[in-house]
């Protein structure tokens, strides 16, 4: 028969044998009750007491004694959920970790430091949102394609329209509506300027200088030497690049357009810190680029790769068959994989012809034009957070995110939604 | 059955039991985790295994790559070197994930500078703060004080009335300049003015002589006042001389209120009265440094180095013996004034060198050095988060970097 540790209080543990009665404050468990005290040392199997910061602070496991130097540490690691402990009252300091704990502690450690530390945390918003009232939704022009985040105002392509809208992030009103002379698709803010591909053949390449006031203006044609039909954007802190539809890639930098051929339906793009990652709806591969524009990694996908995007290690692909690839481009010292491979493929969690995803610093969110709905996932471990509807003619389309919420084109009403 | 023949079916039965069990190892295991089936290439991690999911979130999320590409050791001590290496890994990918940049898929480090990312700022600019949407930028030779709008980079004001506005501090919904004149001159400005213009409101001319650097511990207003003393301003003004020789910049740290004197090449922290408390040799001629929460950045205008000084101990209290942890040199140093943090990287101006400098603050590695262009003369610098952003002296603009 062994001994049971029973917690009569948030500081006394009392060691007892469960057979016999144990009477905890008015309530009597048990037959017989034999509390073991002082001869085992009551200090021992107290929860202790220390000073940390100037207050005294309580701990429940008895094993830690007030004096050890990590007393603070272990009490910190306590309070903040990074430990439970070994048991209920003890925590065994002297005994060493194994890999197994350790990846339990990082884990939670890189979770509790992403959860505390966001914007969201700041502000209080830690709900997910299952209805959407007007005041959500701003009306932007016909349907609405992509949208970038500049900081403190959003920008949407408009394609229908021919006109990208600015909208106030803090309250949602649409601030100013400018022009574009062709259907305008990706929306990339880099370095102060907002830039728009031209959905045309062959290319074109626009700019609008957000420091204009009024209304809005007429975007700024920069190149219409871009490959067919670009679609997504990306900068590299030297170049603008794009992935054009009609099976190239583009590269302009110093006035200067170089058209990359060689893909098959170039959509998505973007920068990783390191590298330029394509998604080639024509073939299924993510590829990576490099300053160039050859292609120096090529890694198989599901079919139909939509819009990706990069967490810090991974990139997020979504693939028209209802499945996102999670591959691993980042080493565990944030140095490009020598050989990037996927890591996981998703499945499941409402993905509905999944077209474009967003990374918040915590969550991924992936629009889903065909089921009408949104997928979430907690990106550190990939695990599932739910999906949420949109209703019947929403078809959610791009995403991204400006810290605190989640914005997403609706082609359906065409009004961009704040999640 | 004879024995030769129960033999050779014992050898058979075996053979197939280690294949089997040789089968099963030998794939990467899938369990449970939040409702989702996940695989994992480790195959000594059972599904079973109660640390199966946060050995998976370890794998997913680049902090751990196993023992091998098929194996996790799962019951190995962690020595302290790996220890190290699952820290400080965590450390860096909390950073790098929470950072505003990965929200706004900022990755990168620009290397050329569009017109659209240089704001003109009037003149001649000094330092430079932010206040959660906009820049203040002081020009000391016109005596203003220019508002910038970080999200698009426009002017949205200049404020006048102002001599030789310098050094420049937001602190509780307010923005303070210190005037560098003898008696120092302390003006703030109350940003929810409307308009493109307005005056500087003098609080004091009663600071000691030529106020550089400002900051605010909660309570108080400080300046560090080049003539040889520092000020502090609460319920009235009062300026301490002794054991200051030059002081330049200054900055709190969350216990401490910290300043770099030119005149001793020192790091000195100071009291609630203002008196030293301790004093660090750094490079020659420290100006304007940064606290990156545990430690400070001095850099050092005619050594050409950054001194990294520890003034913080593991659980975030002040050190009783802060120390130089290192001297950094290279990376393009020439001629560093200010220092500026964004939570993950430390940027160095460098006015003779016009370029900025690079480094990761968690480790000291450095990033690289960034040409500013010709005579653009970088001097003061800081972080809206996203961006640092940096004054150009020569050109009199403020550079979105």
């Amino acid at each position: 028969m062994g001994l049971e540790a029973v917690l009569v209080s948030h500081q006394k543990v009392m060691i007892c044998i469960p057979t016999f009665r144990v009477t905890i404050g008015n309530r009597r468990t048990g037959v017989l009750s034999l509390i073991l005290l002082a001869a085992i040392g009551s200090v021992r199997l107290s929860a202790n007491t220390a000073t940390c910061g100037g207050a005294s602070i309580n701990i429940p496991f008895t094993d830690v004694s007030s004096s050890n130097i990590f007393f603070c540490s272990i009490a910190a690691a306590y309070f903040s959920g990074l430990t439970n402990g070994t048991s209920a009252t003890t925590y065994t300091p002297g005994q060493p970790v194994p890999r197994e704990q350790m990846a339990a502690f990082v884990s939670r450690t890189l979770d509790q430091a992403l959860k505390r530390g966001s914007r969201r945390a700041a502000l209080n918003q830690w709900w997910m949102p299952t209805q959407f009232p007007s005041y959500a939704r701003s009306p932007v022009g016909g349907f609405p394609i992509t949208v970038a985040f500049d900081g403190a105002d959003l920008w949407v392509a408009n394609f229908n329209f021919k006109t990208v809208s600015r909208v106030r992030a803090s309250d949602g009103r649409v601030l100013q509506t400018w022009t574009v002379a062709e259907p305008p698709f990706g929306v990339l803010v880099a370095q102060g300027t907002v830039y728009v591909t031209g959905f045309t053949i062959p290319g074109r390449l626009y700019a609008i200088n957000p420091a204009t006031g009024g209304g809005g203006g007429s975007a700024t044609l920069i190149t219409n030497q871009l490959g067919s039909i670009p679609r997504g954007i990306a900068f590299d802190g030297a170049a603008i690049w794009t992935a054009d539809e009609g099976g190239s890639v583009s590269r302009f930098s110093n006035g200067m357009t170089v058209v990359i051929p060689g893909f098959g339906e170039a959509y998505g793009i973007l920068y990783d810190g390191h590298n330029i990652w394509v998604s080639d709806f024509g073939d299924g591969k993510l590829k990576r680029l490099n300053s160039d524009g050859f292609t120096t990694a090529s890694v198989p996908v599901g079919s139909g790769p939509g819009f990706p995007a990069f967490d810090g290690t991974n990139i997020w692909v979504p693939c028209l068959d209802d499945s996102m690839s999670v591959v691993r481009v980042k080493d565990s010292a944030g140095n490009p994989q020598g050989s990037p491979f996927v890591l996981a493929t998703l499945t499941g969690n409402g993905l509905g012809g999944p077209l474009s995803a967003a990374f918040d610093g915590q969550r991924v969110l992936v629009t889903n034009p065909n089921s009408h709905n949104l997928s979430l996932w907690k990106a550190i471990d990939l695990s599932p957070l739910g999906f949420v509807s949109m209703g019947p003619t929403a078809e959610p389309a791009y995403a991204c995110s400006d810290g605190i919420n989640f914005w997403i084109t609706l082609n359906g009403p065409d009004q961009l939604l704040r999640f | 059955m004879s024995k030769a023949v129960y033999r050779s079916w014992r050898i058979v039965l075996l053979l197939m039991a280690t294949l089997v069990l040789v089968a099963v190892r030998g794939r990467a295991e899938t369990g449970m985790c939040d409702g989702a089936s996940i695989t994992i290439p480790f195959m000594d991690v059972s599904a079973s295994d109660m640390f199966f999911c946060s050995i998976a979130a370890a794998y997913f999320s680049g902090l751990t790559n196993g023992t091998s590409s098929t194996t996790y050791s799962p019951n190995d001590p962690v020595p302290r070197e790996q220890m190290a290496a699952f820290v400080s890994r965590t450390l860096d990918q909390g950073l790098r994930r929470g950072s505003r940049r990965a929200i706004l898929n900022q990755w990168w480090t620009p290397s050329v500078f569009a017109s659209t990312t240089r704001s003109s700022i009037n003149a001649a600019s000094w330092y430079v703060a932010y206040d959660g949407a906009d820049l203040w930028a002081t020009n000391p030779d016109i005596g203003f004080v220019t508002r910038v709008r970080a999200s698009d980079g426009d002017e949205k004001q200049f404020w006048v009335g102002a001599i030789q506005p310098f050094g420049v501090l937001v602190a509780q919904g307010a923005v303070r300049v210190t005037g560098n004149t003898d008696p120092g001159r302390l003006y703030t400005i109350d940003p929810r003015t409307l308009g493109q213009s307005g005056n500087v409101t003098l609080i004091t001319d009663q600071l000691g002589a030529f106020p550089v650097g400002i900051a605010f511990d909660g309570t108080a207003i400080w300046t560090a006042n080049q003539g040889g003393s520092v000020s502090v301003v609460s319920n009235g003004v009062m300026t301490v001389s002794a054991g200051f020789v030059s002081p330049w910049g200054i900055l709190y740290d969350g216990a401490n209120i910290w300043l770099t004197d030119r005149g001793d090449n020192q790091l000195k922290k100071v009291t609630s009265n203002a008196s030293i408390a301790t004093s660090i040799t750094v490079g020659s001629d420290p100006q304007q440094p940064i606290f990156d929460g545990a430690n400070i950045w001095v850099p050092n205008r005619l050594s050409n180095t950054l001194t990294v000084v520890r003034v913080k101990d593991s659980a975030g209290n002040p050190l009783t013996s802060p120390f130089v942890m290192a001297t950094l040199s290279g990376n393009g140093l020439n001629d560093p004034r200010t220092v500026a943090f964004d939570g993950q990287r430390i940027l160095v101006t460098n006015f003779g060198g016009d370029s900025v400098s690079l480094w990761k603050a968690t480790d000291l590695t450095p990033l690289g050095v960034f040409s500013t262009g010709a005579s653009t003369g970088p001097n003061g610098a800081c972080s809206d988060g996203v961006n640092f952003w940096v004054t150009l002296h020569g050109t009199a603009q403020l550079l979105r970097f």
